[in-house]
């Protein structure tokens, strides 16, 4: 059955049918092939829906809202205005900030798919007039969104620290060290692109420039603080956060700077909801998908088919990478946390590895999963934001790629980059 | 065959434990496979109540408080000071009470389910950052509860600010202030960290967290007879067995908090801080009343009769 | 080469009055509605999830009290924009598609695959449609309510079969177009190739 499932949801995918067809068409074959028949399909609609439903998930919409809105307003480029006249002069400087910029917002924020939007919307743009290619702007504010995976707070993290009962405070610390070196070494990598492509750079702004700068971004430097001081100054959830942001914005645009017009908050708000269905109907589909992964117990199947209690620390964590890292290509990254980790947590547990280092591992390939094709919610975003082909989208990813599995085996053999941090904070 | 038993929490929380040993005594008396599915592997609670309604699952189990949706009646174990403090008296209890073995069969067959049994799962605690004595110290608080009327009404009857939030933010808004407490059985809060991010863990007697294992009605009829007792069998196994595990759970949880986070403060409130809470139950308990559908005055009687005929009725 | 980039604005914006239904007669103006009241629904969602947020927080912090029903709101506007837009969606080809391969074949290969995606897509969406409104259907019967609002959980997901429905009739009247007009549509107001033709480098 599994084979017939993604055979037939590969080949769809390739024919150019709308993604949510190859999502529809696998759990359609696993529902009937399940249950000997079309009678149960109407909790396929029940996990659709429930796919749709969770509220940490309304943080998305809010969030493509707001950036929306400072994006036809003046709020964005005032913005990015002060972080160009302060890095417009170095060479990839402004590749180097969105990737920053990337993987702060989706560490406060939580949700990588409103990072895509919040931050790759104003700043895509801007990055493709400097003269960066779409591809590599696209793979860019993809992939240093997923990093906010391993910056706390991390969903990912807390569900892993449920699930297999380890400290999820020790799990925000062990992330960090992965994190900022992926972020490092992205950095690296847009250097050396911005000078293999040579990519022109501004000339370096004066310090006269840049007080200008920074008084023209005054009120839209209110954003960051309503987000970063809204969330961890514990006033807001990063969901009210964001709709905080629409407030803030709608204020601005409208009675600051009378940018936006009531036709086009119309229209801002109609494109938002078009964008938001259109991604989410297929994290519906893709709830639906996992159940029927989830119900026929396939990843057990093929676990115990490979024999990892017989195996060594070093083939377990490499197991647990695989494993993690195809699940992640096709199923929404919580549930497959939600099944793969009590599979494994025995042997993780007799073969004596630190839970937390698996955590940070774990949470490593959910984040590299989320970025790669064929299936991921955030390539997903990115289609239906920038309205750019999938092909496109993707087209760019396998160097970021190389680098993200680079640090995964890095962390294999070298758990330090995860636990140094912790042993730190939490030596006796 | 194969039947499925999916159930709200992780394999090794108390729900797991008790679905383990079910699993266990059906295989080793029948023929049988009995798969488990684990808190979210199968959807939400509402979502796997709806597919053992609907056949897909055999088995389940969910708590009565988000039962509450679909029997309204269920919600009586969400009011405070209702359930003995006392474990001893609490399972029997549950072993004998004629309304959770002869009053809510019936309301659970009418959604097509057949009631196997309902079992406690712990006390329920709060943790908050600042220490709770009296109703007064919860004033302002931001308080974490389950999306439910009576639980809202009851703390905001201590004085609370009710804030309901998802399961997934919780432990980040603990950490950085959004809410300020939450409450859960001793086991819970040590296995998903709770108290990590919070200071104080208040012991108010004023529940026990319950909860019910369900069979698709009509699989569980169509079944002969001996198979069904053979099921009952096993049940009954399993609830002896969940009894006995969790006879100092509680107290072996909050030593692995305490030994984690040495910091934390672990009060049992007296008889006596306990009574200003007490006395703000009769309050929910009306509202129980006015929400709880058309047998809420007759379950709530007989809940009270039961209590009385263990010895644990509400006169203290 | 690359230096020609404009900052696209919002340029991109559908214009409902310029949407031409692909039915004819009475017909047509029925589905031409259909489509204002999609756009007006995922525009008033949209706008009403983020008053509906505030309002929480403002009550939290202003009146000491949370709106215990505004998760439930929200669970529910989502569902809505969803559904609405889904249909919104395939009226203006907008549906997310991996369209490489599609795009690489020549044309005489492209309308007859253009067609059997549609064909499949509607089939895919009345099917939906037909087991949704079971669903809809069982819930009705089991009376289940949200806790918090206390209204019945099938007022919230009518919108799914809704959804679905005229999902499944966008795809077929695509397919019908088609079938009867040159060129290649991947909806009834929409020819292919994306809305943005600058480089189609795919
Ligand atoms: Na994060
Ligand atoms: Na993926």
């Amino acid at each position: 059955m599994s084979l017939a499932i993604f055979g037939t949801m590969i080949l769809l995918l390739l024919l150019g049918f709308p993604m949510m067809i190859p999502l529809i068409a696998g759990s359609l074959i696993g529902f009937v092939s399940l249950f000997g028949g079309m009678g149960q399909l109407d909790t396929m609609v029940q996990q659709i829906l429930a796919g749709i439903r969770p509220a940490s998930l309304i943080a998305v919409p809010m969030f493509i809202f707001a950036a929306d809105i400072m994006t036809r307003g003046q709020s964005a480029a005032r913005l990015i205005d002060l972080v160009m006249a302060f890095v417009g002069h170095l060479k990839g400087g402004l590749a180097v900030s969105t990737a920053t910029a990337c993987t702060l917002f989706g560490a406060v924020s939580g949700s990588t798919q409103a990072t895509v939007v919040a931050v790759g919307g104003p700043l895509r743009p801007r990055m493709l007039q400097a003269g960066y290619k779409d591809n590599f702007v696209l793979a860019l504010i993809v992939n240093s969104s997923d990093i906010a995976f391993l910056i706390p707070p991390s969903i990912g993290m807390i569900i892993y620290g449920v699930v297999s009962g380890t400290s999820i405070s020790e799990l925000f610390i062990a992330g960090i060290g992965p994190g900022l070196l992926i972020l490092v070494l992205f950095s690296i990598y847009s250097y050396i692109y911005a000078r293999r492509h040579n990519v022109p750079v501004e000339p370096k702004s004066s310090w006269g420039e840049r007080a200008r700068a920074m008084q023209r971004a005054l009120w839209p430097l209110g954003f960051p603080v309503i987000i970063v001081g809204g969330i961890y100054g514990g006033i807001f959830s990063p969901t009210e956060a964001a709709a905080a942001c629409v407030l803030y914005a709608l204020f601005l645009e409208m009675v600051v700077f009378r940018e936006l017009s009531i036709k086009q908050l119309y229209a801002t708000a109609k494109s938002t909801g078009l964008i938001t269905a259109v991604v989410f109907i297929l994290v519906g589909a893709g709830a639906a998908f996992s159940y029927v992964i989830s119900f026929a117990q396939i990843p057990q199947q093929v676990l115990g088919a490979i024999g990892i209690d017989d195996m060594g620390p070093y083939a377990i964590l490499f197991t647990i990478s695989i494993a993690f890292f195809v699940g992640c290509m096709f199923v929404d990254p919580i549930v497959v946390i939600l099944i793969l980790v009590p599979i494994f947590a025995p042997v993780v547990d007799s073969a004596g590895l630190d839970p937390v280092l698996v955590g940070t591992i774990i949470t490593l390939q959910v984040a590299i999963g989320s970025a790669t094709p064929p299936f991921g919610c955030d390539i997903f975003t990115a289609i239906a934001v920038f309205k750019r082909p999938y092909a496109e989208v993707v087209r760019g990813t396998p160097p970021f790629i190389v680098m993200l599995l680079g640090v995964a085996v890095l962390l294999i053999f070298f758990p330090q980059i995860a636990l140094f941090l912790r042993d730190l904070a939490f030596a006796e | 065959d194969t039947w499925r038993y999916a159930f709200e929490e992780a394999m090794d929380e108390v729900q797991g434990i008790f679905a383990q040993k079910f699993k266990e005594e059906v295989e080793a008396n029948s023929d049988h496979t009995v798969q488990l599915f684990p808190f979210g592997t199968l959807g939400e609670s509402a979502d796997i109540m709806e597919q053992a309604q609907s056949g897909i699952l055999q088995f389940v189990d969910q708590s009565p408080g988000f039962t509450g949706a679909l029997i309204p009646e269920a919600q009586v174990f969400f009011v405070p000071y209702l359930l003995p403090q006392d474990e001893e008296q609490l399972a029997t209890f549950f072993e004998e009470s004629k309304a959770i073995n002869e009053m809510f069969p019936p309301l659970y067959e009418e959604q097509g389910l057949k009631l196997l049994t309902m079992f406690p799962e712990g006390e329920v605690m709060m943790t908050t950052q600042e220490p709770v004595e009296a109703p007064e110290d919860l004033n302002e608080v931001k308080f974490r509860v389950m999306t439910n009327p009576l639980l809202v009404e009851s703390y905001q009857a201590f004085g609370a600010t009710p804030t309901p939030l998802p399961w997934g933010e919780v432990y980040g808004g603990l950490q950085t202030g959004i809410i300020q407490g939450q409450e859960n059985p001793a086991f819970f809060i040590e296995s998903t960290k709770m108290y990590e991010v919070t200071d104080y863990i208040t012991r108010a007697g004023h529940n026990n967290f319950t909860t019910a294992v369900m069979a698709n009605l009509d699989f569980f009829e169509g079944l002969p007879e001996e198979e069904q007792t053979m099921i009952q069998d096993a049940i009954d196994v399993a609830f002896d067995h969940i009894i006995e595990y969790q006879d100092g759970l509680t107290e072996e949880s909050l030593e692995k908090i305490k030994e984690a986070k040495p910091s934390i403060t672990i009060n049992e409130l007296s008889e006596e801080q306990r009574q200003p809470f007490m006395e703000t139950a009769e309050g929910v308990e009306q509202e129980f009343l006015e929400i709880g559908g058309d047998q809420a005055q007759a379950i709530l009687d007989q809940m009270k009769a039961d209590l009385e005929a263990v010895g644990a009725g509400s006169d203290s | 080469m690359m230096a020609e980039v404009q900052v696209p604005a919002a340029d991109d914006d559908i214009d409902d009055s310029k949407y031409v239904s692909g039915l004819p007669g009475i017909l047509g103006i029925i589905d031409v509605g259909i489509a204002r009241i999609e756009a007006v629904l995922l525009a008033i969602g949209v706008l009403l999830m983020a008053f509906n947020t505030i309002a929480n927080v403002v009550g939290r912090y202003v009146f000491g009290n949370s709106l215990y029903f505004s998760e439930e709101l929200n669970q529910a506007l989502i569902i809505l924009i969803t559904f609405a837009g889904i249909s919104y969606a395939a009226r203006h080809g907008r549906h997310i598609r991996m369209s490489a391969i599609f795009d690489a074949t020549s044309p005489a290969i492209r309308k007859p695959l253009m067609i059997l995606i549609a064909v499949v897509t509607a089939a895919a969406m009345f099917l939906l449609t037909w087991y949704s409104v079971e669903y809809v259907m069982s819930q009705a019967g089991r009376g289940r309510l949200l806790p918090a609002m206390q209204i019945p959980v099938w007022w919230i997901i009518v919108w799914a079969p809704l959804g679905f429905f005229l999902t499944g009739l966008q795809y077929s009247l695509t397919a019908i177009k088609n079938v009867l007009h040159e060129n290649i549509w991947l909806s009834t107001s929409t020819m292919e190739g994306y809305d943005d033709p600058r480089e189609e480098e795919v």
